[in-house]
């Protein structure tokens, strides 16, 4: 073969930089990375067996080098990444690796000997005591020496250093915080813009752990010159306490402030990672037939624990948000998703043929992995691949990727590498897409995936959505957009199927496009492309469009049903896949949103609704306790959704629960539930008390208060989550 | 490779004695195996003289492996997820499992066990970082490098190169007849240059047109095994069809660079690295010799047979309660 132009191509290295040097945006291109990897610096990762690896072998193993799994068999990645941050934990970080290496100089401190594992002084016990002193605020001092930190933190700098490779790979000056309140995640994981000006050492959990707290350090960071983003994660483990409604971390109520320092410290949060999907459940979204999709709900540590479902997924946060935004004027979580690991294992498994566990010696083996064991609360089956972050830059630089992440237009994907785009505008073309060129008509025309669409009148908003397959995994099955909106203080979705493989047609009934079929062999963990797509595309304009309230679309791409990771484990050992875990998976990706903001025009035209400062100023009064009794106790209501105009029978029982018999002049079904009523899937009932002028019912573990008053002759309730509406009017009360 | 954030430095500045004491010692400090020795005195003689250990009772340079314990390697192998070892494997393991036991006791005779468990799991280990500090300590002239690049030049090899176009045939459109219709084409363009046969195929979803793409580039692109014939192909005619993850394309390579090795000063810096690297691998083998010299190894006579039935419990390696976060 000949050889030709030597010079040439040495210089020019990549055609991805060639590309780059344009930095029109229509020249982005989908880079992949992980912005979630422990390694033995980690307290845990070190406890539970990872005692080598460090930041070092973590960039070795993503750059495509096979490095030692904590086990001591070797591990390569599949297809190599372009970025990432390793994120070991900052408080205490590296301690525990140090104290027990006898060559360091804390392993001469007198307080080492407390770290060191001997027989009587087991790794559990010394997690006990550094986790208790983090939970308890109790510091100890020895460990946080500002020479020994920084050193630690140094040295991960300088790893950083080393393995960035502008326009090959790019490395992150990152770490974790975290942030464990009575078990509660609300871990943040802290990237800078460069490494230029660090500060000596990271802000930790121990000197706070309130989120706003590191929101102001940040700031002050950010201030002196050193950009700086976090990205949230484990929502679903948060108890409910990581998207709150109403009052922050330290119990002041929420306000503008408090959302617009939240938007500029953390624009992200992992939308799936080992621990599971954050982006819905199936009791928060009974209509969506794939948000039962690796769900995880425990605390952290705590064996039996669950965590409380509202505030703990992101599209409820999203539906939340345009609430907080229509009626206080501010919206804290327009956030774009990431998918990431969390793997303490220094390296980390994205496929579900190449899975090797995340967390040291607990699950390196598919007998421990499928032995049905639950550590600290942690379901080993139920946890999966690490997802991974993909960003639309320019270029494979730290700044180009940083600026991608903080204008949000990165999405999430449970591990696959399926590339995907979606853009929103009012102008497009229903053509649009038989352009070879676009992507450059769709930039130009719109905003792509974390953009606001910009105000318009009369006009109907389209999306433009495409995927390509992962060319190492499945073809794809379905583009599905979901949407959020807000009315009278109720939140709404709606899952609207847009693009899919084949020649099936929705059904004409329930609207609902059949399923793509499955090519899946569990006894054998294969499948073929034989169905599904390489690419999906189209533009799509909102049906139900209502210019006069907020919204925010995203897009979700889902694969052809694969070989879940326990299959292919169980092959390996010969038996069937366990029953108490899916067989197979519909990978996906998941987009950061893009948002519409009505005008205030456009509100001023549509229906303005009750709140109850109308009702108070109207002379209305809000029942006592003892009216509430005497008024509802053992008695049916004939309740009106002024908002959905669904009527509902409820009957407050003499036994402390509460059904909801009729809707709309029939037995309801859970989905409808839902949407009037916030209530759960698996019934209709739920218990209630009277008490300090409220009807409590507790839903999924959340108090909701519904608060009657008297307006003329007539009752009308308002529900606490409903942000100040007063939404149901009393029909009539029967005995 | 500095593996200890807070190791103490070695006496580094040893080199800066003048240059006549300099050329005198330099054979003798160049030596490896001195070096092991004297670093590993320093950094633990003077600790074993503060912490005297009990009088070793047992014989120390004897290791006696018995079936039991090369059935247990056996079993941690199984454990690990892989089918049963084959003798040659367990050979290995054997192999791996008596170096560990040799630099174990050595360094217990440095007075490095203590009542330590995690020391003890990781002297072997230790040993092996002080090889790599001592292989540190050396600064090697440019003319050693050079000698040592000639060797290893492959190594730094630089990675091929092509340019490309390509036809692509997507299974969206042809279903499974997407090769024969990639085949099909391959006939009617065949002999034609690329810039004739622009309307041919399907739209692609990426470039229908690649400069100075490398293989791990276009393995990320297209898929490994693209990437892989891609880099067999003959520039200046039209070949396949060949598959990738999207489906079958015909390619036509414009320039194919298959990489080179590139001059000793362009790639100096990474060839310092890579000869100390190989210094801590001959310091290790040297050192490693020279103490394996002192010991009898006895290993029994293994039968593949004596394998076949070995089982493990499911989940044995998790022994921990720790929450990871």
């Amino acid at each position: 073969m000949c050889r030709m132009n030597r010079k040439t191509l040495l210089l020019s290295s990549t055609i991805l930089a060639l590309a780059a040097t344009s930095v029109a945006a229509q020249e982005r291109h989908a880079f992949f990375g992980q912005t979630h990897q422990h390694t033995s610096w980690s307290l845990d990762a070190y406890i539970i067996g990872n005692t080598v690896t460090g930041p070092e072998e973590a960039y070795q193993y993503s750059m495509g080098q096979p490095i030692k799994h904590p086990a001591g068999y070797d591990v390569q990645i599949k297809t190599p990444l372009d970025f990432q941050g390793v994120t070991d934990h900052s408080e205490y970080v590296g301690v525990v690796r140090l104290a027990n290496d006898p060559t360091s100089s804390i392993s001469k401190l007198p307080v080492a000997a407390k770290l060191k594992v001997t027989k009587d002084n087991g790794p559990i016990k010394i997690f006990q005591w550094m986790a208790g002193s983090i939970a308890s605020g109790k510091p100890i001092s020895e460990l946080l020496d500002p020479k020994l930190t920084g050193s630690v933190w140094s040295e991960n700098t300088a790893i950083a250093e080393k393995y960035n490779k502008p326009g090959q790979f790019t490395t992150f000056c990152s770490y974790e915080w975290t942030s464990m309140p009575n078990n509660q995640n609300m871990h943040r994981n802290v990237f800078f813009k460069d490494c230029a000006k660090l500060p000596e050492a990271p802000f930790t959990a121990i000197e706070s752990d309130h989120p706003e707290d590191l929101w102001t350090w940040m700031d002050g960071q950010r201030k002196a010159g050193n950009d700086v983003l976090a990205i949230s994660h484990n929502a679903n483990l948060s108890n409910g306490i990581m998207f709150p409604t109403d009052v922050d971390s330290k119990g002041n109520p929420l306000d503008a402030a408090w959302a617009q320092q939240r938007m500029t410290n953390e624009p992200l949060t992992e939308i799936k990672q080992v621990k599971g999907v954050s982006e819905t459940h199936p009791d928060l979204s009974p209509n969506d037939e794939f948000a039962n999709y690796e769900i995880m709900n425990y605390l952290i540590g705590l064996d039996n624990s669950t965590s409380k479902l509202h505030g703990s997924y992101t599209r409820e946060a999203y539906q939340n948000g345009l609430a907080m935004q229509a009626t206080r004027g501010y919206n804290p979580y327009k956030f774009g998703v990431v998918g990431a690991g969390d793997s303490h294992n220094t390296a980390t498994a994205y496929s579900q043929s190449n899975f090797f566990g995340a967390h040291g010696l607990t699950d390196a083996t598919p007998a421990a992995r499928l032995a049905g064991k639950v550590e600290s609360g942690m379901n080993i089956l139920q946890t999966g691949t690490s997802g991974l972050t993909v960003v639309w830059a320019e270029e494979n630089t730290r700044e180009s990727i940083f600026a991608a992440m903080q204008r949000k237009e990165v999405y999430g994907t449970s591990g696959v590498r399926i590339q995907a785009r979606m853009f929103g505008g009012w102008e497009y073309d229903k053509g649009l897409l038989a352009d070879a060129d676009w992507v450059k008509t769709a930039y130009a025309g719109g905003v792509p995936m974390g953009g606001d669409l910009p105000a318009a009148e009369g006009k109907v908003p389209s999306f433009v959505v495409a995927a390509v397959k992962d060319p190492a995994d499945g073809n794809l099955d379905r583009i599905q957009i979901i949407k959020g909106w807000t009315k009278h203080g109720q939140i709404f979705e709606k899952v609207f199927d847009v693009a899919w493989s084949g020649d099936r047609q929705p059904d004409p009934v329930s609207g609902k496009l059949p399923p793509v079929g499955s090519t899946v062999d569990i006894t054998k963990a294969t499948y073929t492309n034989d169905i599904g797509s390489v690419e999906l595309k189209a533009v799509w304009a909102d049906p139900d469009f209502d210019p006069g309230l907020h919204a925010f679309y995203y897009a979700r791409v889902l694969q052809i049903p694969t070989p879940r990771w326990s299959t292919y484990d169980a092959v390996k050992l010969g038996i069937l896949p366990p029953s108490n875990a899916p067989a197979t998976v519909q990978e996906r990706a998941w987009t950061t949103p893009i948002w519409y903001t009505p005008t205030p025009a456009a509100i001023a035209r549509g229906e303005r609704g009750l709140t109850v400062d109308d009702l108070t100023k109207g002379g209305s009064t809000a029942l006592t306790d003892d009216q509430l009794k005497q008024l509802v106790v053992g008695k049916t209501f004939n309740v009106r959704n002024t908002v959905t105009g669904e009527n509902l029978q409820v009957l407050f029982g003499e036994n402390g629960q509460r059904i909801v018999t009729q809707l709309n002049d029939g037995p309801p079904k859970t989905e409808d539930l839902l949407q009037v009523m916030h209530t759960r899937i698996s019934g209709s009932t739920a218990a209630y008390e009277i008490r300090d002028g409220h009807i409590v019912t507790t839903i999924e573990g959340t108090p909701f208060e519904l608060t009657v008053y008297t307006s003329g002759d007539k009752y009308i309730a308002a529900r606490s989550n409903e942000f100040g509406y007063a939404n149901y009017e009393v029909q009539a009360v029967m005995q | 490779m500095k593996l200890f954030p807070i190791a103490p430095e070695p006496a580094a500045k040893q080199d800066d004695v003048d240059d006549v004491v300099k050329t005198k010692w330099q054979n003798v400090l160049r030596e490896p195996l001195l070096h092991f020795l004297v670093v590993g005195s320093l950094l633990f003689g003077g600790y074993h003289f503060l912490n005297p250990g009990e009088e070793e009772g047992v014989d120390t340079r004897k290791i006696v492996l018995t079936k039991d314990d090369v059935r247990q390697l056996a079993i941690s192998w199984l454990a690990q997820g892989r089918s049963a070892p084959t003798p040659e494997q367990i050979m290995g393991l054997v192999d791996q499992k008596v170096t560990q036991e040799i630099l174990f006791r050595e360094a217990v005779a440095l007075g490095l066990d203590r009542d330590d468990e995690v020391v003890k799991r990781r002297l072997a280990q230790k040993m092996d970082f002080l090889a790599a500090d001592v292989a540190a300590l050396q600064e090697p002239t440019t003319e050693q490098l050079n000698t040592w690049f000639t060797v290893n030049s492959e190594r730094f090899a630089l990675p091929a190169h092509a340019s490309f176009r390509h036809l692509y045939f997507s299974p969206d459109k042809h279903g499974k007849a997407a090769r024969e219709a990639a085949a099909a084409a391959l006939a009617t363009v065949g002999g034609r240059p690329p810039e004739n046969v622009a309307a041919v195929g399907d739209t692609f979803m990426f470039q229908n047109h690649y400069r100075d793409a490398t293989p791990e580039q276009m393995a990320k692109e297209f898929g490994p095994a693209f990437s892989e014939a891609l880099f067999q192909l003959t520039p200046g005619k039209w070949e396949g069809p060949i598959r990738s993850g999207y489906g079958w394309h015909l390619v036509w390579i414009d320039a194919m660079d298959l990489g080179r090795i590139p001059a000793f000063t362009e790639v100096i810096p990474s060839v310092k690295a890579g000869w100390i690297e190989d210094q801590y691998r001959e310091i290790k083998r040297i050192a490693l010799d020279e103490m394996r010299s002192r010991y009898v190894v006895t290993v029994p006579e293994i039968n593949a047979s004596d394998l076949r039935d070995l089982q493990v419990s499911a989940g044995s390696s998790a022994q921990f309660e720790v929450p990871p976060q």
